[in-house]
């Protein structure tokens, strides 16, 4: 069980660290060689710009909820510039009760997802946390396409240290979160909080 | 990343609609905005403590009401359906001085005719007054609908049709009614209610038709405090808890019935006729006979309403007795008429219903074909003005049914090539 403050301030500091010009080298290369497209950007502006192109106008998109997509402004052109069919609005305002199978299909192979992980490895591991399981299955083989967004900062050395970064870091502050917005994902927290 | 998908809801900011529920204006809005797939928050003006973060005093002054607040921070008070689509950015203007073929009306059979048309590289625009799909778009679930064995809903399959058409490179205008039609050369022009005019070499008459009228004292007033007619997807969650009334014996009432039950306490189908047989699918007469909220009373007719600032109760006659049915909301899906305005005076023969009359009904019909300036005869679904189609509902002798419906929108364009043809320029 998290204290709901959020993540100490040693978690803090070290999984808040931009990585190295060296450790992003190292992280494209690794990527490249499992057969994912890197492009090394300087800026949110330039990832949003990026995105941008990869994305053809038309495109059925689904949206995982991220911080970085957020601010970045990725999440604004996929649902509010008009240029895409975004899934996320499409699937809010469908009648759960009459659309429930309809919900499922849509949501579970969008032609394509943009998102972010939790955490990805020096060798190229990508870590994805997902309180129900919903975002990995797209993401691992649902989606026609993937485009993942990843800060800098959430480049680990290897698997332990990107499980650390998850269970120390990114729960807590997602917890936070999560209480704020809506104080009611308990059954989340304990579940969390047995498996940490 | 988020591990939490908070319900699939969007990040970014959504529309925010407050006003009194018993509102006509705030209904178009939120019927506007659920059929066109437009999330929104509706807030109602008596949660005071809501409305005082959102509404200055004066914002909530019941004149200015209902307000609208934008994604962007602008505010319409007091909102209106075309306010809200113009701000939302789903009012454009068609990009081309002169289109292949203009199509009024983006239901099942619009959209048909859109899709194939723009994949066979006609230039094409539809014109729709609330959104793609007309009345099948509000169907909770078609299940005998070809190639969906588990059932399409309505609005699914228009959001679909919708996107293909455009994929082709339809376009879709929105928000804008159909004011008037005249022909020019051998084209035609369609002036839209905003003013807006699209010229075209051909035109598809693909309106549809709209929910016939319930002659009852009073209920003219409640219409959107109480009263709905369609089925109303943007009122079903709404409705949780309610008793709803849903008057009709065909497969929208049914389709209604089945959606209201999931939320409604108890739901009353009022039947003119003496049975569902004559006039709904068994399909859906068998789903409703399994569901335990739910009540149909044949032989019935609501004669009058009970209400205060909303509907309270109906009185319900059967068989020569008056009783009263107390209803929180009464959806209305009975029939259809035609919808030809603004395209009757043109010239089109209707028939006595005011259908329009396509092909050989147009030959066979007395001096309808009086003026007909060509040699040959009218084409299956061509009216009697040369270059105008009609197809779907809205055409005499239609099939009511979704598929038929399609089926002569797809039609309809084999038809259009032969007249852009005859006209020269394909």
């Amino acid at each position: 069980m998290t204290s709901g403050n959020g993540p100490s301030e040693e978690a803090r500091a070290e999984f808040s660290r931009l990585a190295s010009g060296q450790q992003i080298r190292a992280l494209a290369n690794a990527l490249e060689r499992s057969g994912i497209t890197v492009s090394v950007v300087d800026s949110g502006e330039e990832a949003r710009r990026v995105v941008r192109s990869l994305l053809p106008v038309g495109a059925e998109v689904y949206n995982n909820t991220s911080r970085t997509l957020e601010v970045i402004g990725v999440a604004e052109d996929i649902e509010r510039s008009g240029l895409y069919q975004p899934l996320r609005p499409r699937l809010y305002q469908m009648d759960r009760e009459m659309q429930g199978r309809e919900m499922r299909q849509l949501s579970a192979a969008p032609d394509w997802v943009v998102g972010s992980v939790h955490a990805v490895t020096e060798r190229g591991s990508l870590l994805i946390a997902s309180a129900s399981g919903s975002q990995l299955g797209p993401i691992v083989s649902g989606a026609g396409h993937v485009i993942l967004v990843i800060g800098g900062q959430k480049i680990v050395q290897d698997l332990n240290t990107g499980l650390r970064r998850i269970y120390e870091y990114c729960f807590p502050l997602e917890d936070l979160r999560a209480r704020r917005a809506c104080g009611r994902l308990a059954f989340m927290c304990s579940a969390w909080g047995r498996r940490g | 990343m988020s591990m939490i998908d908070y319900d699939a809801r969007p990040v970014t900011p959504q529309i925010v609609l407050v006003g009194h529920r018993a509102s006509a204006v705030g209904y178009s809005i939120r019927d506007f905005l659920s059929r066109n797939a437009v999330p929104y928050e509706w807030v109602d003006v008596d949660d005071t403590e809501r409305v005082a973060g959102l509404l200055t005093v004066q914002e909530a002054n019941p004149d200015q009401l209902p307000v609208c607040i934008l994604p962007n921070g602008m505010r319409l008070a007091p909102a209106t359906l075309e306010g809200v689509a113009a701000g939302l950015g789903m009012v454009s203007a068609p990009t081309l001085s002169e289109y292949d073929l203009t199509i009024v009306g983006a239901g099942p059979a619009g959209l048909a005719a859109a899709v194939y048309a723009a994949s066979e590289g006609l230039r094409v625009v539809a014109i729709e007054s609330v959104a793609p799909g007309g009345q099948a778009g509000t169907t909770s679930m078609i299940e005998n609908y070809l190639g969906f064995p588990q059932g399409i809903s309505g609005s699914e399959l228009a959001t679909r049709a919708a996107a293909q058409a455009r994929r082709f490179g339809a376009e879709v205008l929105l928000a804008r009614r159909l004011a008037d039609i005249t022909s020019e050369g051998p084209g035609y022009v369609a002036c839209l209610s905003d003013g807006t005019t699209v010229r075209s070499r051909a035109m598809l008459l693909a309106s549809g038709v709209e929910w016939r009228r319930l002659e009852v004292p009073g209920i003219d007033e409640l219409l959107g405090s109480g009263v709905y007619y369609g089925a109303g997807p943007s009122e079903a969650v709404t409705c949780t808890g309610c008793r709803v009334a849903i008057v009709g014996g065909g497969n929208s009432a049914g389709q209604a019935v089945i959606r209201f039950s999931r939320y409604a306490a108890h739901v009353t189908l009022l039947v003119r006729g003496s049975s569902l047989e004559a006039s709904m699918s068994q399909y859906l007469i068998s789903q409703l006979r399994k569901l335990g909220n739910v009540e149909v009373r044949t032989n019935t007719e609501v004669v009058d309403v009970e209400a205060d600032a909303r509907l309270r109760a109906l009185m319900v006659s059967s068989r020569g007795s008056v009783t009263r049915l107390l209803a929180d909301a009464l959806f209305v899906c009975i029939g259809g008429v035609p919808r030809t305005t603004g395209a009757a005076q043109v010239g089109l023969a209707l028939d006595r219903a005011g259908y329009v009359r396509t092909g050989a009904a147009v030959s066979s019909s007395a001096g309808a074909l009086d003026g007909w300036p060509l040699s040959r005869q009218p084409l299956p679904l061509e009216t009697n003005l040369p270059g105008l189609f009609a197809a779907g509902d809205v055409r005499s002798g239609s099939i009511k049914r979704c598929a038929a419906a399609i089926g002569e929108g797809s039609m309809a364009v084999a038809l259009v090539h032969q007249r852009l043809a005859e006209i020269g320029g394909e």
